[in-house]
């Protein structure tokens, strides 16, 4: 392996920080690079992708980020696939420096379009059958990547307890999860989500928070399992992660805070279980929105204060970005949970405000 | 010069010279059996590459003693004669030590079953290595008996690291990782299944395991470190159960499903088995109250069931443990 490749293998590292005496958090200046990294050794293992080869992914995010790192020190080609409404010019400006090519595919519902995404993407194979596609969204391979974090978290700690993360793709959760699992057979796992994102039964629709949740359902989240999901609106996650840097130093970004949120109380109210949180990525790139005041006061709502505990609901529907709600998923298939559903049984504590 | 009772040290350089000594004399070398493995799989090295290896589970109450009378431009002998393996390591280890033209008799007094994976064979290639260094008053290193080892026959395991937690490629005769310390405390009720067929290790085919069970052998290489760190005999347990497990998929044993049944209905620690034989091993917690009588009950139950070649033994617990 090349010099710069360890490079990429250290930066994929996390750093752990003890949040409270049961509780540490795994912090990732950017954690795809360990599935992205994973999934291109393996494409090259397997011949899929050959040297100078091309690499195109949907994507809109980190996992662009990682592969663009990949690829430039690989000498790969690399296409990311995105939508009008999720592209933010300073990360494009940077993806395209790195090499890449993105594609902006035109999104009027706001909701990242990812069908339309997929469609791209497809053509493109058609059309350039070699070109290798990680599918990070339903390649096995994303969740068997976080081998490497649950190995590090093992030699670390020992013992877990508790697994609480961010889902999106549902490979970190999973993966790790499953992973630990296999070695604590009682490790509850816990799935932070956020409103109007289908991962778990919420109807689609245009959510503040990004890189949390998805608008279309990979099968790399596997429902059965998670035993609690709780959907953090996008305000307390802004709260918690600035939170996380005035008390710990630590900047990350809202999906951290979003996941130090619920991984807090759950240590809190559970102060045997050792916990582990994954916080995925850092805050520079929320400089400009979640870490400054005046776009923070432009937000209805803003400013909040940290909630203690979640609502816990029963009938699972979206919420405003002021609010965090929680289910007891219980290890259950999506599909039984949405059966359970269709017959509800009253439910009458949730807050409720169309979201505008 | 050196003064006299002033202990002189001669290393090797790669050529085997270990620096002049007049002759050789009788030396004794001892090596322990294994009962299995704790864990084996495929592993990462330092070289990035994935490597065989295993964390072997030590029986250090079935033991062979190897007795070496050198003679000059004599031939090599061995008693009991047909030990080719061993034959060759004394050639070998003699060669490395600069004695060309000794050869001797080496007598293997084993009390090591054979053929059902106690590791015998690697257990008198070992003992007459460390018989010969014994006889040219030179101490060897752990490293270069494996690699002498691996050189007679081929594969090895890590018997030569005694209670010390290595995970060691046992086809490159190399540790991949040094766990840092022993293994935790640990009582074992080993048995065999009833089969007579023995077993030709190298002769069984490699087997290929998936990319789930190469990224879940990280996992397992972490909870073994973590068990040597804590001491902490209950993560080493499922280590072995989960091992074992995986094992299963590839060589299947029969008998498993009750013997897992047995040591879950006992609220055991895990389950080993010698992956390429027909051990068994029912682990316990030496340190919880009643162990002992634990371990009696389950001898005799596993007895009853037609099962093998009983033996309980312990692994860094303080106490006597009776059979």
């Amino acid at each position: 392996m090349s010099g710069a490749g360890d490079y990429l293998r250290i930066f994929e590292t996390p750093r752990f920080a003890r949040l409270a005496p049961n509780l540490y958090a795994a912090c990732f200046s950017l954690m795809k690079l360990m599935p992205a990294r994973f999934m291109v050794d393996r494409a090259e293992a397997s011949g899929h992708l050959k040297r100078g080869g091309s690499i195109i992914e949907t994507t809109s995010g980190t996992f662009g980020m990682a592969m663009a790192m990949i690829a430039a020190e690989r000498s790969y080609d690399l296409k990311l696939v995105t939508s009008t409404s999720l592209t933010d010019p300073k990360f494009t400006r940077r993806l395209e420096r790195l090499g890449a090519t993105v594609i902006a595919i035109d999104d009027p519902t706001g909701d990242g379009n990812q069908r339309g995404r997929l469609d791209y993407l497809q053509q493109t194979l058609q059309q350039n059958p070699e070109t290798y596609w990680p599918r990070q969204y339903d390649s096995p391979e994303n969740r068997l990547a976080y081998a490497r974090l649950a190995e590090m978290v093992i030699r670390s700690f020992g013992q877990i307890d508790c697994l609480v993360g961010c889902v999106g793709t549902g490979g970190s959760l999973c993966g790790t999860g499953g992973f630990l699992r296999e070695m604590f057979p009682h490790l509850r796992m816990i799935g932070v989500d956020t409103h109007r994102s289908v991962l778990f039964g919420q109807p689609v629709g245009k959510r503040l928070l990004r890189g949390l949740g998805n608008s279309v359902l990979p099968a790399n989240v596997r429902h059965e399992m998670v035993d609690e999901v709780h959907w953090v609106g996008a305000l307390p996650a802004y709260a918690m992660a600035h939170a996380l840097f005035r008390h710990h130093g630590i900047f990350m970004g809202p999906t951290s805070g979003a996941a130090a949120l619920v991984a807090s109380w759950f240590a809190y109210n559970n102060p045997d279980a050792a916990t582990i949180v994954i916080m995925p990525d850092e805050g520079h790139r929320h400089a400009d929105t979640a870490y400054d005041d005046q776009w923070l006061a432009s937000l209805s709502g803003w400013t909040v204060s940290i909630p203690a505990e979640p609502t816990r609901i029963e009938q699972i529907r979206p919420a405003d970005e002021t609010t965090w709600t929680s289910f007891a998923w219980n290890r259950q298939t999506l599909d039984a949970v949405l059966a359970s559903q269709a017959h509800p049984k009253t439910d009458s504590t949730l807050p409720v405000k169309p979201d505008a | 010069m050196a003064s006299p009772g002033v202990p002189q040290r001669t290393r090797s350089n790669n050529e085997g010279e270990y620096g002049p000594r007049p002759q050789l004399q009788v030396g004794i070398g001892r090596a322990i059996a294994h009962h299995g493995e704790l864990l084996q799989g495929v592993f990462e090295g330092d070289d990035d590459h994935l490597h065989r290896g295993l964390v072997t589970l030590p029986l250090p109450i079935q033991q062979v003693i190897a007795t070496f009378w050198p003679r000059q431009d004599d031939p090599i002998r061995t008693r009991p004669r047909n030990r080719p393996k061993a034959a060759r390591a004394v050639a070998l280890t003699l060669k490395h030590l600069g004695f060309e033209h000794w050869g001797g008799d080496l007598t293997i007094e084993s009390g090591i079953s054979i053929g059902y994976g106690y590791g015998s064979s690697t257990a008198d290639v070992v003992a007459a290595i460390r018989a010969i260094a014994a006889a040219s008053s030179v101490v060897l290193c752990r490293s270069t008996i494996c690699r002498l080892a691996i050189a007679a026959e081929e594969a090895s395991d890590a018997i030569v690291y005694g209670d010390q937690a290595v995970l060691f490629a046992h086809r490159e005769g190399t540790c991949l990782e040094h766990f840092g310390g022993a293994l935790p405390p640990l009582l074992v009720v080993g048995f065999r299944d009833g089969s007579s067929a023995q077993i030709d290790t190298l002769r069984l085919p490699r087997v290929q395991y998936s990319s789930e069970e190469i990224q879940l052998f990280k996992v397992l290489r972490a909870l073994v470190f973590r068990s040597v760190r804590e001491q902490n005999p209950h993560m080493l347990g499922r280590v072995a159960t989960t091992s074992a497990e995986i094992s299963q998929r590839h060589l299947p044993k029969p008998h498993w499903e009750a013997v897992s049944r047995l040591a879950a209905e006992l609220g055991a620690l895990g389950v080993q088995v010698a992956h390429s034989g027909t051990l068994f091993g029912i682990l316990l917690d030496p340190d919880k109250s009643g162990a002992a009588a634990t371990a009696a009950r389950l001898a005799k139950t596993v007895k009853r069931e037609g099962f093998k070649d009983v033996q309980t033994f312990a692994l860094n617990a303080e106490g006597t443990w009776l059979p």
